[in-house]
């Protein structure tokens, strides 16, 4: 079985990454040390730094959305940024991946933001998504809201469709940034456990990386490790 | 102190850089018609009509009131230049030439890039700013398949619909201008008719075509380029405003030379 989610020796460049929409890399900046980090099936692992720490940017280099300086982050046992533009669509469409700020489409209703990979990269028919739709909003109780478009909606409310969309298509490998910023203790255990899919004896049903800045102290419980990056450290400090 | 001629070269090979990178999204979007997946074709075919009720239904009265105004002043102010010297006949030759060839593609292109071109360069502005075009790479959404190619198509398909509807609109004009201008309307509508050609047609159908190409590349372009932030925004909007009037200007030279008009 391959591993969800590895970083191998990745470099946490200080200096500024790039977009791979532009196809430019950043400088390696030595100052930084590198990350080695597995994430195992069924476990959810919460990184926490602050914010020269390079934490931020996990995701999405997770994800190929950025290149760093070095290193390589394997999803599933690929290297999504070494794929081919469309190759690497192909793939994210595997994990699920909540931005930081939610990065909700704001010409879409909620529902609508939840329906857009399901829509785009899915073979279901219209009931199908309609069907399953109404289960996520259910579950993540955004039914009253969801035909708002993001702007009107409370930061949680947008939090939690944000969750949705990420959910949408069952992935078994979900990618959280920031998710629990602004959000009450009680909220943010509430998306957890949504997110995490249900118990199984091994963890959760679905694999969770989650980073931040800080994680809140009910959830450090509910959670299978959490590791703090640190600027300048080689490695990480498991807390 | 800085050689100008350094500081020239460095200024043109900026330029040629963004020209590159433009000639290189514009082939990526046109190239990854290719790849839109069946499920996505739905959902850019809405965007798509979405965009021609905004480009092309919603400019039609802006059109209208350019292309009736335009030709009723043209054609009653040529007709009595023209009797002066006898040579009311060349009126026909006149509308086709200047009017249907020339300014009818130029003047839809420009009401097009100021009403459609700075939304596009300000909606996909604001869609990179707020993270939303990240977003839909990271879930595996391509930005072309789901923001550029509506557009595009929408802007080339309003474009060239609008200048015919121009065209139209200005030959009737010109019939109204020139029944108020002791010209009967017979005679109005023979010299022009005689006038046009097929060619005439196609090459204005064609312009349109490039032109819609360019508003909806390159304000699109200028819009997912913004890096730095919001206060960006106003500025990729002239960026793409005023290189879609530049590069709309070019091509019509470049049409009059081609084409020997």
């Amino acid at each position: 079985m391959t591993v969800p989610l590895e970083f191998r020796e990745v470099a946490l460049g200080g200096g500024r990454r790039r977009s791979t929409w532009g196809g430019r890399r950043a400088a390696a900046d030595d100052s930084y040390g590198a990350l080695n980090l597995t994430v195992e099936r069924h476990e959810t692992v919460v990184a926490i730094g602050d914010e020269s720490s390079g934490v931020d940017g996990l995701g999405a280099l997770a994800l190929g959305l950025e290149r760093g300086p070095g290193g390589a982050v394997c999803v599933f046992g690929t290297v999504i940024a070494t794929l081919e533009r469309r190759a690497q669509l192909a793939f994210r469409r595997q994990v699920g991946y909540l931005p930081a700020g939610d990065g909700l489409l704001q010409n879409l209703t909620l529902r609508e933001n939840i329906q857009l990979p399901m829509r785009f990269g899915s073979d279901f028919q219209s009931g199908d998504i309609e069907g399953r739709t109404r289960v996520i909003l259910a579950q993540l109780r955004i039914d009253p809201v969801a035909g708002v478009r993001p702007a009107q909606a409370n930061e949680e409310e947008r939090r939690r469709a944000a969750l949705g969309r990420a959910l949408a298509l069952d992935p078994e490998l979900v990618i959280l940034e920031e998710p629990f910023v602004g959000l009450t203790e009680r909220a943010g255990a509430e998306l957890l456990e949504v997110a995490r899919g249900g118990e199984l004896p091994e963890g959760g049903r679905r694999t969770l990386f989650i980073t931040g800045q800080d994680l809140p102290m009910i959830l450090r419980s509910r959670v299978e490790r959490t590791v703090r990056i640190a600027r300048g450290a080689r490695g990480v400090v498991a807390l | 102190m800085k050689s100008p001629i350094a500081a020239i070269g460095r200024g043109t090979a900026r330029w040629l850089a963004r020209v590159g990178a433009l000639a290189r999204f514009g082939f990526e979007a046109i190239a990854s018609l290719r790849s839109l997946p069946g499920a996505g074709r739905r959902v850019a075919g809405r965007i798509l009509l979405n965009q021609l009720r905004f480009t092309a239904l919603q400019g039609v009265g802006l059109i209208v009131l350019l292309s009736g105004v335009l030709s009723f002043l043209v054609i009653s102010t040529a007709i009595r230049q023209l009797g002066r010297v006898g040579a009311v006949d060349l009126i026909g030759n006149l509308m086709v030439v200047v009017i249907v060839r020339q300014l009818g593609p130029i003047l839809t292109a420009l009401a097009v890039v100021g009403r459609s071109g700075t939304a596009i360069t300000a909606e996909l502005a604001t869609n990179t700013v707020l993270g939303e075009v990240r977003a839909l790479e990271g879930m595996g959404i391509d930005p072309y398949h789901y923001l550029v190619l509506p557009r595009l198509a929408g802007c080339v398909v309003a474009v060239t619909v609008l200048v015919v509807l121009f065209d139209v609109v200005a030959l009737c004009g010109g019939f109204v201008a020139a029944s108020t201008s002791n010209m009967s309307g017979g005679r109005y509508l023979g010299t022009v008719l005689s006038s046009l050609t097929t060619q005439d047609v196609i090459v204005t159908a064609i312009k349109g075509l490039v032109f819609g190409g360019i508003i909806g590349l390159l304000p699109s372009f200028q819009g997912l380029s913004v890096e730095q932030g919001p206060t960006e925004i106003p500025q990729a909007v002239i960026r793409g405003t005023v290189g879609s009037i530049a590069l709309i200007f070019v091509f019509s030279a470049l049409f009059v030379v081609a084409l020997n008009e």
